[in-house]
């Protein structure tokens, strides 16, 4: 693929109309919740854009967050915006293999110091010196502080690269961490779901190529664009909950009739992502529009959080045990400290000297 | 023993109860108590804060009741109340609070800063930090039975002057009365038509009353100072009268603490429940009219208003009695924009009219009432309580205002059906 073609250009080769390309920038903006007058603000800075280098790396991983960007949404033209941005780098995508694959990420940073993407997929294992995942003899660890190195920025896509997901979940065998424990002096976008959705992987991309720039991020790194708000807070099925309409068991009539799945264990009033309004497979549904409760894939360790069909109310733990004697020895400690001050009280009470006149001359 | 610091500290120990404490507790710092306090919105200075006003009795609190309190004072990190905070804080306990409870009324937690106020006090007066002036008033009350020093010869030229005029005879002692009047000072010698009026009514509506040689003042400086002790004496005086000549109910002239501090405090000073019932004049007169024993005739044509006592409404919950009365014979009775439960005070309550170094704070924020008078452009103030219509006389004197003030028992009389 030649590099120095823009990225306008790069896609009226591969025979992407303008009318197509428009669309793609609409949906971008209307998206990343920009007005409608920055469409052609959008539309112009990609057609500019001269596609950077980007490195995919793959860790422990289970390459469905490459499965849910490519395949599902290819061939639209969210598959080709990540083909329009120069992909040299990928295990399960590119052609070639071994030394000379290596050999690509070695001159890709000597080549475009700063300037090049790192796509990070799956989590790093720090422990017993990272041996529990290598690659070409080198461990995932001395991969990323080298490619991290010289990079632009760092995008981390899934919840593995950006919270440790499944790997980092108890008892975690191989001390896996997320990225943001690595590279600390490089800007890390996180894009955590387990997958992410498609289109928020290429937005994020649209954001960095149109405006240059790492876009608004929440407290844990996400853009805010598309994980500014709960499932929740956006779920069709919001009336019902507020109706108090709930779902007891899946094959109840409040699941058939589509109530809330609060009480079956939906993460969604804690979860913080896109499903709900962007969807998936094209726009066709998400989990709750099957009728299944959000897991909160987005949310770090969500896969230690208690089980997923436990209500978000219901203690994660067993606390029965030790409540009662918590709580009885709670209040025994604030009846004593009650009596206590009871006493001080009276005490004063009764060594109350009267005020008579004789304390009012003056 | 004397007053001193440690007997003002032991003294707020004593008064912190649970209330208190849990009032503490709740305060959420928000500080809309100063928008509800006259003293605050008149002069804009924060520290007539209602609830900083309290400041000295939250820190004992915090020392004596509170677990991280007990400690920082055990290693030395909070200093105890000393007697200069005491008398720093003793203008600001009694020259700016008229115990009007209008910041309790607006607390978002409900947190009823005026029954701390009160409380303070107590602490205030055992460490002699009370103003010389309400000293002076509690001695006289507590050794003559008067904060003015009247005594019973001058009641009984008042009700021989009563007498000639009215006609009607004035009981005094009579045992068995349904009814046993009690009067303020302030009637007595600043508006004893209070008295031939009262009569007037009485003998209209075929009522059985009686004052009391032995206890005819009604108002309880003990209150107004802070120190139940004395409060309990002075409550004591007019129970005793009460149960000898056996009346049914106590009535409370027209003032509003001496209602506050025989009907509420009252039995809780005296630690039992009164054999008799008490009343406001105003509730006496209104449950006359409902009863149909009051016909009045004529009507005051004056754009009047009504002046509601602040320990009527906010603490006693008489509202609605002074409003049927004068819709009795008053057409042009106009409200204030606050009015009933929402009064804003005369400036003259909770002893502040009787303390001479309050004047010039007093008369600033009048210029709340001056401006409630200003808005709806009344010619006559009626109120209930010779307190508020001595400090609402003073107040629109200041201010060259011709607006008349009445009390609504002679007003009333003057309207009686023959």
């Amino acid at each position: 693929m030649p590099k120095d073609l823009t990225l306008g250009e790069h896609l009226r080769r591969q025979g992407i109309s303008r009318r197509g390309f428009l669309k793609f920038c609409a949906a971008t903006a209307s998206m990343m919740a920009m007005p409608p007058g920055m469409i052609p603000v959008v539309a112009a800075a990609l057609e500019k854009a001269r596609r950077p280098s980007v490195v995919y790396l793959s860790f422990q991983e289970c390459t469905g967050c490459l499965e849910s960007l490519t395949r599902s949404h290819s061939p639209s033209v969210e598959g080709l915006i990540f083909d329009a941005i120069s992909l040299d780098y990928q295990h399960t995508l590119q052609a070639c293999a071994g030394h000379f694959a290596e050999h690509i990420r070695e001159e890709i940073i000597k080549q475009h110091p700063g300037e090049y993407l790192v796509l990070v997929d799956g989590s790093i294992p720090l422990k017993d010196g990272g041996q529990y995942s290598t690659i070409a003899g080198m461990t995932n660890l001395a991969i990323l502080e080298e490619t991290a190195a010289h990079a632009a920025a760092v995008i981390s896509i899934g919840t593995c690269a950006s919270f440790g997901g499944i790997p980092k979940a108890h008892p975690n065998p191989t001390g896996a961490v997320p990225v943001t424990d690595i590279v600390k002096n490089k800007p890390v976008i996180n894009v955590p779901g387990c997958p992410p959705i498609p289109t928020v992987i290429t937005g994020v991309l649209a954001h960095y190529l149109t405006f240059g720039t790492i876009p608004e991020l929440d407290d844990f790194g996400r853009p805010l664009a598309f994980y500014g708000d709960t499932i929740h807070d956006r779920c069709y099925r919001r009336p019902f909950y507020d109706q108090g309409k709930f779902a007891k068991t899946f094959d109840d009539e409040g699941a058939r009739k589509g109530w809330c799945l609060f009480e079956l264990g939906c993460k969604g009033p804690t979860t913080y992502n896109a499903c709900a309004t962007t969807k998936w497979n094209q726009g066709t549904s998400f989990p709750i529009e099957s009728g299944h409760p959000c897991l909160g894939c987005s949310e770090p360790d969500f896969w230690d959080a208690g089980s997923f069909y436990e209500a978000l109310s219901a203690p994660a733990a067993d606390v029965s045990k030790w409540a009662g004697a918590a709580i009885a020895a709670g209040a025994v400690a604030g009846a004593g400290i009650g009596l206590k001050s009871m006493r001080k009280r009276k005490e004063a009470a009764q060594a109350h000297d009267p005020v008579t006149v004789d304390d009012l001359k003056t | 023993m004397t007053v001193s610091v440690q007997r003002g500290i032991q003294n707020l120990i004593e008064q912190i109860d649970a209330p208190v404490a849990s009032f503490f507790t709740s305060c959420v710092h928000c500080g809309m108590c100063a928008d509800a306090c006259l003293f605050y919105t008149e002069t804009e200075d924060p520290k007539y804060t209602p609830i900083h006003k309290l400041s000295l009795m939250r820190r004992v609190w915090k020392q004596e009741y509170t677990f991280w309190g007990k400690l920082f004072k055990a290693v030395g990190l909070s200093t105890p109340v000393t007697d200069d905070e005491l008398a720093e804080w003793e203008p600001l306990v009694y020259d700016s609070c008229t115990l009007c409870g209008r910041c309790s009324l607006i607390c978002p937690v409900g947190n009823d800063i005026v029954y701390m106020i009160r409380k303070m006090r107590e602490g205030m007066a055992a460490s002699g930090h009370a103003p010389r002036d309400l000293k002076g008033a509690t001695y006289r009350a507590a050794t003559s039975g008067s904060p003015m020093g009247v005594k019973l010869p001058a009641l009984q030229a008042q009700m021989r002057a009563a007498e000639k005029e009215t006609g009607l005879e004035i009981p005094m002692d009579k045992a068995g009365a349904e009814y046993m009047m009690l009067l303020s000072s302030m009637e007595i010698m600043g508006f004893p038509e209070f008295i031939g009026a009262t009569a007037r009514i009485f003998a209209k509506a075929g009522v059985n009353w009686t004052l009391s040689s032995e206890a005819f003042e009604a108002t309880n400086s003990g209150i107004q100072i802070g120190s139940r002790d004395i409060a309990a004496q002075l409550v004591q005086k007019v129970v005793d009268a009460a149960e000898k000549l056996g009346v049914k109910t106590v009535i409370s002239p027209e003032c509003g603490h001496a209602y506050t501090a025989l009907r509420w405090e009252g039995p809780n000073l005296i630690g039992r429940a009164y054999p008799f019932k008490v009343m406001h004049i105003l509730e006496v007169l209104d449950q006359l009219r409902a009863e149909g024993r009051l016909q009045t005739t004529g009507t005051e044509d004056a754009r009047l208003t009504f002046h509601d006592p602040c320990q009527l409404v906010r603490r006693g919950g008489v509202v609605e009695q002074p409003r049927n009365l004068l819709n009795m014979f008053a057409p042009n009775f106009v409200e204030m924009k606050e009015h009933g439960i929402w009064n804003w005070c005369c400036g003259g309550g909770g002893g502040v009219s009787a303390n001479e170094r309050a004047k010039p704070l007093r008369l600033q924020v009048f210029d709340r009432k001056k401006s409630q008078l200003n808005e709806i452009g009344v010619t006559t103030m009626v109120t209930a309580c010779a307190n508020c219509r001595n400090m609402l006389e003073e107040g629109l004197e200041h201010n060259s205002m011709n607006v008349e003030v009445v009390g609504l028992t002679e007003m009333l009389a003057e309207h009686l059906a023959d």
